[in-house]
């Protein structure tokens, strides 16, 4: 069923770190979804987390349609969809658990949304997941972004939320890059990809 | 600021439309009647029928509390009726009146939480500025004396024109603290915001919050620095 | 929206083709009365008798079920007082909005100032928090007074005295088409309809239109003649019989009410 090869290690490094981490996943635009599906994977069925993945990079459902191709059930998953919104019919969705806002640029509602979704759910261990910082960066400003990066992870780090923030390196500004570098407590390096 | 506003005080939530005042005013409202305390709504600007029907939807609004008598709404059309203030001018007679009920009803049932939304459309029908300023004075000295902390609610147009904080200008000058709420525009999208502008007796934060409206209540985070254009743009006017 | 009626033989025989005025030297005069299914608008001015007039119209009451006296200007017992005084039916429906009006108007401005004066008790309060719309202040009694009419049957016999009260609150025009629908229904139904209406502050406008949806037009006048007051009635206005187009001129008496003494005729 599984098109391609999960990374093990990933689910590996991640069993290594407690919930209030904020892990920066680095990846590059070929081996994206599966770096996002071994992220989550092991999350979801390893340490039967719940979460909310929030979704810059493209619609919700074509994400949680992904996911459903390799046979993965996301139901459980709140999805906080930042593209669709601009989308004519976009939103017109039939998964209730998607989430939308009116744009990626809405960071601060994107925030409070996120705690919103958390509070209401019933799973005792929860995620975030950014998809991502290299998509968010195109709506917006880089100090912005910056300082968004900083209270997100920092809200999250104090709520033991653990914070998994996607990132595609060389499409991400310096001023952002280096912040995250700073804020992050780990690091999944995927950014080179090997080609065979 | 949130449950951080003094026992006793008078709060003006001054707001563009929209923003979320009834919202955060209700949601103080059902707080103190979580902590059992009694609670009176005054509202102009909406029938009571619709705002009850509104804040259904919110998870912290339990319909008991309007049934046992913890939060009570009233229609300013009723009570102005009831008091046979059916004209469209207050004389200072009617204002008298109208603060000798209000202080009545949170005499009688022992009410420490007040909202009056808003005030904006009560003070339209008293023509005199003085007598607007005597009203609200006069009511705001008899609520703290009876200990009743009271939200008062000010329609104004524009939150980010930092002169005035409500329609009258008076209201901001009784007020013991002042919240104002509207939308901070970034790139054609509106975000909603708040911000406590003094809060006399604690130390609270200046800063402008964004916030949403969930049906948890109102939430809020800071807003971004960087993020709030117009604001910038004013600053250089 | 057109309803067939059907009418009873024997009803046909029992009312025939007219009704009295209530003043038998009236019927004589105008050809036996009052053809069934007339509206007759009476113009009145103060101390004209056409409050008396208005009375005498309904006493005939052929069925008192069918028959309605709609005051707006007097309350029951002045209504019943006159009613005995003359030996008039006291069993026929009698409305008195005017009372009604100021029985509501008057409680509300009481329990206002007692509120005021007094405050509001636990139980005002509880009950005020309860209150979600404003009272109707503003009772639509014409719509009242059409429904009440059109609920009459065949033969049926009205009266409103007067119409004053519905123009000062409500819109002209809208007064004016409850009135033409209620001609329409008195036509239909071979009832008889008077609504008297104050010459004083009426607008020409307004009574022009009343006067041409009427289907007899009554003037009631009062003048001095020397030391004495003259009361009379103009019919101006019989449909189908202008030799009916005749100045009454009556006194009131203790035994008759109305009592027409000569006849002009003129037309
Ligand atoms: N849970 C919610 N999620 C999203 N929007 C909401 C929610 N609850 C309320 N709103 C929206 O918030 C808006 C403002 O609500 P509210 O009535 O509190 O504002 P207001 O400042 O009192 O407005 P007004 O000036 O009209 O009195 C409404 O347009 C409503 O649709
Ligand atoms: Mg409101």
């Amino acid at each position: 069923m599984i098109m391609f090869e999960l990374d093990q290690r990933i689910a590996e490094q991640l069993s290594t770190i407690s919930l209030n981490s904020s892990v920066q996943v680095r990846c590059g635009n070929s081996n994206a979804f599966m770096v996002t599906a071994s992220t989550m994977l092991p999350l979801m069925q390893m340490f039967e987390m719940g979460g909310v993945y929030i979704t810059a990079s493209r619609g919700a459902v074509e994400i949680i349609q992904a996911f459903e191709s390799i046979g993965v059930d996301v139901s459980n998953i709140q999805f906080i969809d930042l593209v669709s919104s601009g989308i004519l019919g976009g939103t017109d969705v039939e998964y209730s658990n998607i989430h939308f806002v009116d744009s990626p640029i809405m960071l601060e509602s994107v925030l409070l949304r996120t705690l919103y979704i958390l509070r209401t759910t019933s799973s005792a261990r929860n995620f975030v997941f950014i998809d991502s910082v290299n998509a968010l960066a195109i709506y917006n400003e880089d100090r912005m972004l910056a300082e968004y990066l900083h209270t997100f992870i920092n809200t999250f780090r104090q709520r033991e939320v653990l914070s998994i923030i996607l990132n595609v390196p060389d499409q991400t500004p310096p001023l952002v890059l280096s912040n995250l570098d700073l804020y992050c407590t780990d690091l999944v390096d995927r950014g080179q990809v090997v080609i065979h | 600021m949130r449950g951080g506003i003094p026992y006793g005080s008078t709060v003006l939530a001054s707001g563009t439309c929209g923003s979320g005042k009834t919202t955060l005013a209700m949601e103080f409202l059902v707080r103190g009647a979580l902590a059992g305390e009694a609670c009176a709504h005054f509202t102009a600007t909406e029938p009571s029928v619709k705002l009850l029907e509104n804040i259904r939807q919110y998870a912290f609004f339990d319909m008991n509390m309007v049934d046992t008598g913890l939060i009570n709404v009233f229609d300013m059309d009723v009570l102005y009726s009831w008091l046979g203030l059916d004209k469209s001018t207050f004389d200072l007679d009617d204002v008298h009146a109208l603060i000798k009920s209000i202080t009545d009803i949170v005499n009688t049932i022992g009410v420490t939480r007040l909202v009056i939304d808003s005030v904006t459309t009560l003070c339209y029908k008293i023509k005199s500025e003085q007598l607007i300023r005597d009203f609200l004075f006069t009511l705001g000295k008899k609520l703290a004396t009876l200990g009743c902390t009271t939200i008062l609610i000010s329609e104004i147009t524009s939150a980010t024109e930092n002169a005035h904080w409500s329609s009258f200008g008076v209201e901001e000058a009784i007020a013991d603290g002042i919240v104002v709420m509207g939308d901070v525009e970034r790139m054609g999208h509106l975000l909603r915001f708040l911000q406590v502008v003094k809060m006399r007796g604690t130390s609270h934060s200046r800063a402008k919050h964004a916030i949403e409206l969930t049906p948890l209540g109102v939430m809020l985070t800071p807003m971004l620095k960087w993020g709030s254009q117009t604001d910038s743009a004013n600053w250089g006017a | 929206m057109k309803k067939k009626i059907t009418f009873d033989k024997e009803d046909e025989e029992f009312f025939g083709q007219v009704g009295s005025f209530g003043v038998p030297k009236f019927d004589g005069e105008m050809n036996g009365g009052i053809p069934r299914g007339f509206t007759m608008v009476a113009f009145t001015e103060t101390g004209s008798g056409a409050e008396l007039f208005a009375k005498q119209y309904v006493s005939p009451a052929e069925e008192s079920e069918n028959t309605l006296y709609i005051s707006t200007n007097e309350g029951q017992p002045e209504i019943v007082r006159v009613f005995k005084k003359y030996g008039w039916p006291l069993d026929i429906n009698v409305r008195t909005i005017g009372e009604e009006y100021n029985s509501n108007v008057l409680e509300r401005e009481l329990l206002a100032s007692r509120y005021r004066l007094e405050g509001f008790r636990l139980e005002d309060i509880q009950r005020l928090a309860q209150t979600r719309f404003v009272d109707e202040n503003n009772q639509d009694y014409l719509t009242e007074v059409t429904n009440e009419i059109m609920a009459l049957g065949p033969y049926f016999r009205a009266a409103i005295d007067s119409l004053d009260f519905f123009l000062q609150r409500d819109d002209p025009n809208r007064v004016v088409a409850m009135i033409r629908m209620l001609q329409a229904h008195t036509q239909m139904y071979r009832g008889l309809l008077l609504i008297s209406v104050s010459v004083n502050g009426l607008s020409p406008s307004i009574r022009q239109e009343l006067a041409s949806i009427a289907d007899m037009v009554l003037t009631f006048g009062v003048r001095t003649v020397g030391s004495d007051f003259e009361t009379s009635m103009i019919v101006s206005k019989f449909r189908n019989a202008p030799e009916n187009l005749k100045m009454l001129v009556f006194r009131v008496t203790p035994e008759e009410g109305i009592t027409p003494e000569t006849v002009e005729r003129i037309a």
